[in-house]
């Protein structure tokens, strides 16, 4: 079983990263040089567009593909000299549950459970145990083909489950889910978290790495750009920013004028305009009265922390949802 | 390892060949895309051959075996175990296109298992075809001198006849990684059915198909399976049949073991 890993009963990292590089056939660098280091019990947000390296780093990390440069370890076992230790210690779901439709859920469970060597009686102990968890009691003897993308990624997730895994490693986990869907997977990781799992998440949402990460990482063109807790990397970016929401938004334009001498001024919030300038939240006083000496009314203002599409913004030099050209995955 | 975990791991890949085999059956059992071409074609081409062709049975120099359609019947068995390992190649092509593989790649298992869990799967489909397609013969008015003990040794053939033919098919799956190319094999199958004395005596093929068929494994097992069931040696050697099978399981399985192996180091 995975809890029994050598890296997590030490207090060491549970995952480390030095140097990691993979040149596929053709010269393609889809990862340069990523160092990181993940702690025993801690999520991991790994952020960046489509292409930039983020899948094949998670499937170099699960063992699915070889590095060509570098060395990495999860939960203490060497990745490529101790490929098959570190496949009992983890638990993986990528991209796109990859479900066979034409088997029930429970059956997909069980056979989990044999390849993780449990015995029949207990893999269908745990099957039962995991639907109960994610909540798929009365669709476990459906065939998958009529599950919803929700069921299917709870289901997903319940699979890379079935061992007990100290680290577990989850490709896009909620990439195409509604909302609702979205949230509940959120509540179950967040309670996988609490219960002393490692998770390495990527993502293209910033707003799931902001719930979910202690610490996140940003990936761009194969290398890693940026590390730091969500708020270290706020600070990246620098002070807060001042949202103004005007009565008459007839009167934006007048109001950009008069407000371009505080920062610099930018509409990318819809009914309003956003200062940024050196002074932070003390600019509020400043930006109010300089609206009331131009008669323009105040409907709303806040204090606008950074988001992490600001950190993308300043560390890549380009939004988080442009995808590179030379995409490599 | 010490002996222990030897056992210990041995007994668990034993586990987990009987899950991914149980898997293979089921979704070959539950997709009609897999189960018409292993089931019914071969019985569609039996029905053919025995009323079409059945004049053959003239011809000078055709051994006695009551019914023609008792003759056919092993090219019959030897079509479907053909088809069965074409189907389970095509499953695992799309296991790889569809990602599910990587699921069972990123499991604590051996590469090896991963293959002869399909392979196990397929050599039952092959040992049901027997059963059924030699049911369907009698009821056609075949007549087995071999009796039962002739039945189960072309049942033991058919299965590994199909083990033979997953394992190239996975061979073929794990190098290419391609569905759309697993599914255009579908005439090769007729390829190698017609170069093998299937339907025909071996004396009585043209020259050239009859040199050729001399070196395809599959005339050897389509003929070891008439000499089960007729119990007569002039129409083959059991022995030969048994050796034939099992060589081409062994090949085509570490061909396939090689594939995996060359795969997940790309």
């Amino acid at each position: 079983m995975g809890g029994a890993a050598r890296g997590t009963t030490d207090g060491s990292a549970a995952i480390v990263v030095e140097q990691l590089e993979r040149v596929y056939p053709g010269g393609l660098k889809a990862v340069d040089g990523v160092n990181l280091e993940v702690a025993a019990g801690e999520i991991y947000g790994f952020l960046g567009p489509n292409g930039a390296g983020k899948s094949t780093t998670v499937r170099i990390l699960t063992t699915l593909l070889r590095p060509t440069g570098g060395r990495a370890s999860v939960a203490g076992y060497d990745l490529v000299r101790e490929a098959p230790q570190v496949r009992r210690s983890i638990g993986v779901a990528l991209q796109e549950a990859a479900l066979d439709p034409l088997m029930t859920g429970r059956e997909l469970l069980a056979l989990q459970g044999a390849l993780h060597g449990l015995k029949r009686a207990e893999a269908r102990l745990r099957a039962t145990e995991l639907l109960e968890r994610v909540d798929l009691v009365a669709a476990a003897d459906r065939l998958l083909g009529t599950y919803s993308g929700g069921m299917r990624r709870r289901l997903d997730l319940a699979m890379a489950l079935v061992h007990r895994p100290s680290v577990l490693f989850l490709d896009e986990p909620t990439t195409g889910l509604d909302p609702v869907s979205r949230a509940t997977l959120w509540q179950e990781l967040k309670a996988l978290n609490d219960d002393g799992t490692t998770i390495f998440l990527t993502t293209q949402y910033l707003e799931e790495a902001e719930q979910l990460a202690d610490r996140v990482g940003i990936i761009d063109h194969g290398r890693l750009v940026a590390e730091g807790t969500p708020q270290e990397l706020g600070r990246l970016v620098g002070e807060p920013g001042i949202y103004v929401k005007l009565v008459d938004e007839s009167q934006t334009e007048l109001a950009r004028g008069l407000l371009a001498v505080h920062g610099a001024v930018s509409d990318r919030r819809a009914g309003g305009l956003t200062i940024r300038t050196a002074l932070g939240a003390r600019a509020i006083a400043p930006i109010v009265r300089t609206l009331d000496e131009g008669r323009i009314e105040l409907d709303a203002v806040e204090v606008e922390e950074p988001t992490l599409d600001d950190v993308f913004l300043a560390v890549t030099g380009h939004p988080a949802e442009e995808e590179p050209q030379d995409s490599a995955q | 390892m010490s002996e222990f975990a030897l056992e210990r791991d041995l007994a668990t890949q034993g586990r987990v060949i009987v899950a991914l085999a149980q898997r293979a059956l089921r979704v070959q059992l539950r997709r009609a895309q897999f189960l018409l071409p292993s089931f019914l074609l071969p019985l569609l081409l039996l029905a053919v051959v025995a009323s079409g062709t059945s004049a053959a049975q003239q011809l000078p120099g055709f051994p006695a075996t009551g019914s023609y359609v008792g003759f056919v019947v092993s090219g019959t068995i030897m079509q479907g175990t053909l088809l069965a390992g074409l189907m389970a190649g095509i499953a695992m092509a799309s296991d790889i296109e569809g990602g599910f593989f990587d699921r069972l790649l990123s499991a604590p298992v051996h590469r090896a298992s991963l293959v002869l869990g399909r392979v196990l799967g397929t050599s039952l489909i092959g040992a049901v075809q027997a059963v059924l397609f030699l049911s369907v013969a009698l009821l056609m008015g075949a007549d087995f001198d071999g009796g039962i003990g002739g039945v189960l040794i072309v049942i033991v053939l058919a299965a590994l006849s199909a083990s033979a033919a997953a394992g190239l098919g996975a061979t073929i799956a794990l190098r290419t990684g391609s569905l759309s190319l697993m599914q255009n094999l579908f005439p090769f199958v007729f390829v190698l059915l017609f170069t093998a004395p299937a339907f025909l005596p071996r004396a009585l093929l043209n020259p050239m198909l009859k040199s050729i068929a001399d070196w395809n494994p599959l005339s050897y097992v389509v003929e070891g399976m008439r000499a089960a069931l007729f119990d007569s040696p002039a129409l083959g050697s059991v022995w030969g049949g048994l050796l034939a099978a099992a060589g081409s399981v062994l090949l085509t399985c570490a061909l396939a073991v090689w594939a995996m192996r060359s795969r997940v180091k790309a």
